[in-house]
């Protein structure tokens, strides 16, 4: 009924169609960037950058583990496709690092922020931060009520009354950051303690904000920017952030990172763009237009976004280690199932 | 009644079938003719990422215990809720399908396109949709408010999570049932009148057995579906398999990969046994299909609240939600149109040819199966099948891998060409279903008599064949052009560079909380996808006749 000659023409006619299809998509550009952090958060800066430094960069959009994982794979075949990537979570910095992925960081662009937001070994550098906080509905809860250390949103008065994302990046990474600080042993306690105490579980800050203001949940545990951006959307939203104290490891900052691959071709623009973004213009962008916290020594963030002293060795945000944050992720995670949290 | 007579005066279906199969057999016992080849050929292609997840899961090797600890959990509600959906998505399905086709439901005609459309949001779009109907001024909110119910303050879990995928994959069945019951003729079903059946049982005794091959095939895709799901599941709080294969992707692969090898053997299972009992659909011997309808006479008031609720829910209050976001959004200028353009566009080009081309890939298999069973043919037909229930981050990461590391493909590592090979493996298998029922669809009778006139089979093929099997191929491929549509993982991972689509910008808005411009690129999605399957599979398909 059919020969495989017709089917072989037909074929070969859509795979033309396909090429030329193909050919649209990628002109070699001066730098490629692979982006864990979304277009409408980081293309304009980037557009900024082409324009005052006249080199063209191309950029690949994704979650930050997935292209992590890709840029493994990239790694592994000896591909390396791009020169930059910056993550949303220092969980797939880490991974890279471990994956012997990431490449060295020149010096003077390492002595742009303190030392405490960067690598230890000089392989990635903190550009934006984000610090955890509770959203609280302004209806439902009276900001006297609100503790100061998120050990106590265990307590029998938040029964019910907590949103968590236990299985986002960011909420991994703060845990992560809680060990550091803690332990093991007294992370897992409080993990237990806030499964034990019904939380409401989301699938990632925007929902927990969300649910906050529309009444679904009365508090929950996210980043501190997503509430502005949701004040954003809708100014009559009752939500508002509550920081635990300075020590707290509830208040922890999270970083959003940069690194140059191990085998860029273009390893010098690469360290240019990343300056960029660490320079005035770049950090002012993070500031007002994302509301968050600049990291390089001598800028500061936007009006209505309470300030961090980054100036001494041990961070205001809770005295954590950054680079720790990054390691330990299967651990983190192996803690949270332990707790129950997960199912 | 002569129609009747007739019917009984030819060999039973089943035995019809296995005597073909034997004969089939016994002429090529060897599995080296070319058009076998050719089916294994196409088959290998379908089953690469599937063997990518086997090879990565030894190569990892993984701590049995962890996986015997780690998996049980998810896997089992997974299985319950696949199973749910897919019963639910088959009731609602044939129902519906019956109730347009043969019955004199009132704007039948309105509600044949309508009860398409819900197939085209993301279902992750349709779930964060409906969890924002639920909130305090959301249209599901206000509407039970009004009426005096309590609105759920929280909507999660099992449930909502079978509510959602329900609501948008019934189409998959509806959609070939609908062809099938257009494709058959009532003659049966009159005789059975005749002989003083009712209504009812008519249709459970005469017409769902001849429907059986098209709702098994359409449930199986819904269960498929929801296995590889990840993006309403996750919103949904429903911790399913997928979730473990996402969560644990970078911070323990050994322990995703693993999974990712639990779904695919469920996944084959449950193929194996859906071949093993759908019973094959003969060929229709009879070309002219007269359909008299039944008359619902007072159920005409109950079957359209029926419709409209099944709308409601995969079509209205998703898209008023969208449509509060966009709103907000543009009254105060801050999104455009303008800026959806270039993705309307690429995500349109990409899905169609994908389309056509999956049509093209599936075809000699679709053939095969139903005309030259064979053992060969059946490792094929499951090789394509499977490829819908790996999730599409694993499939692209096979591609990726497979590319980067063969020096003759390197060339198609980040191309659209890639792109769309990824599309055919991830969605070949709705195409499938819908060619082999097209190729059912052809009489057998006048394929043997077209021998005598036409001696050339590809001359055959177009005069004879492809004219009778040009609604199913169509109504197939345009399952994978609305999946293409809404696909997002291995779109983010192997697009080249700077390609978007519209539903990587739904989910980069999402992700970061900008309903505004989210919203209005899901509503950009619903109008394309609807003016794409209006023109180019309607219209072209008969199930907007009559």
């Amino acid at each position: 009924m059919f020969r495989p000659r017709h089917y072989v023409r037909v074929a070969a006619t859509l795979a033309a169609i396909s090429l030329v299809a193909a050919s649209c998509g990628g002109d070699d550009a001066d730098l490629t960037l692979y982006s864990g952090r979304s277009i409408e958060l980081i293309q304009p800066i980037i557009d900024e950058f082409e324009d005052a430094s006249g080199l063209s960069v191309e950029v690949k959009y994704g979650n930050s583990a997935d292209l992590a994982l890709l840029i493994d794979e990239e790694g592994e075949a000896g591909e390396i496709a791009a020169d930059v990537f910056l993550s949303q979570s220092p969980g797939s910095m880490g991974f890279l690092e471990e994956r012997g992925r990431l490449g060295p960081l020149p010096e003077s662009t390492l002595a742009l922020v303190a030392d405490n937001v960067r690598d230890d070994s000089g392989r990635w550098i903190g550009f934006s931060g984000r610090q955890r906080v509770l959203v609280y509905n302004t209806d439902a809860v009276d900001p006297a009520d609100l503790p100061s250390s998120v050990f106590d949103m265990t307590g029998p008065e938040w029964k019910g009354r907590v949103g968590v994302a236990p299985g986002n990046g960011s909420f991994q990474d703060f845990v992560t950051a809680m060990r550091a600080t803690e332990g093991d042993a007294t992370t897992l306690e409080w993990l237990k303690a806030l499964d034990a105490n019904d939380p409401v579980l989301y699938a990632n800050n925007s929902a927990i904000v969300a649910a906050v203001g529309r009444g679904e949940v009365d508090t929950g545990l996210v980043n501190h920017y997503y509430n502005y951006r949701a004040l954003v959307e809708n100014p009559n939203q009752p939500s508002a952030n509550h920081v635990f104290a300075t020590d707290d490891p509830g208040a922890v900052l999270i970083i959003t990172g940069a690194a140059i691959l191990a085998g860029a071709d273009d390893a010098g623009p690469a360290a240019q763009l990343i300056d960029f973004l660490l320079g005035s213009s770049g950090q002012q962008y993070f500031a007002t237009e994302t509301f968050e916290y600049p990291l390089a020594i001598g800028e500061s963030p936007a009006n209505n976004v309470p300030p961090i002293d980054f100036s001494s060795d041990v961070s205001n945000a809770g005295g954590i280690a950054f680079e720790d944050l990054a390691g330990g992720l299967e651990a983190t995670r192996a803690l949270i199932a332990e707790s129950g949290l997960e199912s | 009644m002569v129609d009747f007579a007739l019917d009984v005066a030819e060999p039973t279906p089943t035995g019809g079938r296995s005597n073909r199969r034997v004969a089939a057999r016994g002429g090529h016992p060897s599995w080296a003719t070319p058009s076998r080849l050719l089916g294994l050929l196409i088959g290998a292609g379908f089953a690469g990422p599937a063997g990518f997840v086997v090879w990565r899961t030894i190569r990892l090797g993984g701590d049995l215990a962890n996986v015997a600890k780690e998996v049980p959990g998810p896997l089992w509600r997974t299985v319950q809720l696949s199973v749910l959906v897919s019963m639910s998505a088959a009731i609602i399905g044939t129902a519906l399908a019956w109730l347009v086709t043969r019955t004199d439901l009132r704007g039948r005609r309105f509600w044949r396109i309508a009860l398409v459309l819900p197939l085209v949001l993301p279902s992750f779009v349709g779930a964060a949709a409906f969890i924002a109907g639920l909130a305090p001024m959301g249209i599901i909110h206000d509407a039970l408010s009004a009426v005096g119910i309590t609105p759920p303050r929280r909507f999660r879990g099992l449930g909502a999570a079978w509510l959602v995928l329900t609501a948008f994959t019934y189409p998959y069945v509806y959609l070939p049932v609908a062809a099938r019951l257009i494709a058959l003729r009532s003659s049966l079903e009159e005789s059975a009148r005749l002989l003083g059946l009712s209504s009812t049982a008519t249709f459970f005794k005469v017409t769902l057995p001849q429907l059986r091959p098209a709702v098994f095939g359409g449930g199986l895709l819904v269960f498929l579906y929801t296995l590889s799901e990840f993006g309403a599941v996750q919103l949904l709080g429903f911790d399913t398999l997928t979730r473990v294969i996402f969560a644990t992707r970078q911070s323990n692969r050994a322990l995703s990969f693993a999974s990712a090898t639990v779904v695919l053997i469920l996944a084959l299972a449950v193929v194996a046994l859906e071949r093993s009992q759908r019973g094959s659909g003969q060929p229709d011997d009879r070309s002219t299909a007269v359909v008299r309808r039944s008359r619902l006479g007072w159920r005409q008031a109950p079957a359209l609240a029926g419709c409209s609720l099944v709308l409601l829910a995969g079509l209205i209050i998703p898209i008023t939600s969208l449509a509060t976001w966009a709103q907000r959004g543009i009254a105060e200028g801050r999104v455009s149109l303008n800026d959806l353009v270039y993705p309307a566009i690429s995500t349109a080009t990409v899905a169609v040819i994908a389309a056509v081309l999956a049509v093209a890939v599936v075809m000699p298999v679709a053939l095969a199966t139903t005309r030259r069973p064979h053992r060969s043919s059946d490792i094929a037909a499951v090789s394509v099948i499977v490829g819908f229930a790996i999730p599409g981050l694993v499939i692209a990461l096979a591609l990726a891998v497979l590319t980067l590391n063969t020096p003759v493909l390197k060339g198609l590592y980040q191309t659209s060409a890639l792109l769309i090979i990824a599309y055919v493996i991830h969605f070949g298998s709705q195409a499938l279903a819908s060619t082999e029922s097209a190729a059912r669809a052809v009489p057998h009778a006048l394929r043997e008599s077209s021998r005598l006139l036409e001696p050339s089979p590809i001359r055959r093929f177009f005069h004879i064949d492809f004219p009778l099997m040009r609604p199913g191929l169509v109504a197939g491929g345009g399952l994978v052009m609305l999946s293409t549509l809404k696909e997002l993982p291995a779109t983010l991972l192997l697009s080249p560079i700077g390609f978007s689509t519209l539903t990587t910008e739904i989910w980069s808005s999402y992700e970061e909380g900008f309903y505004a411009a989210s919203g209005l690129a899901s509503l950009v999605l619903v109008a394309v996808s609807a003016a794409l399957t209006w023109f180019l599979v309607l219209r072209r398909s008969e199930v907007v006749r009559g």
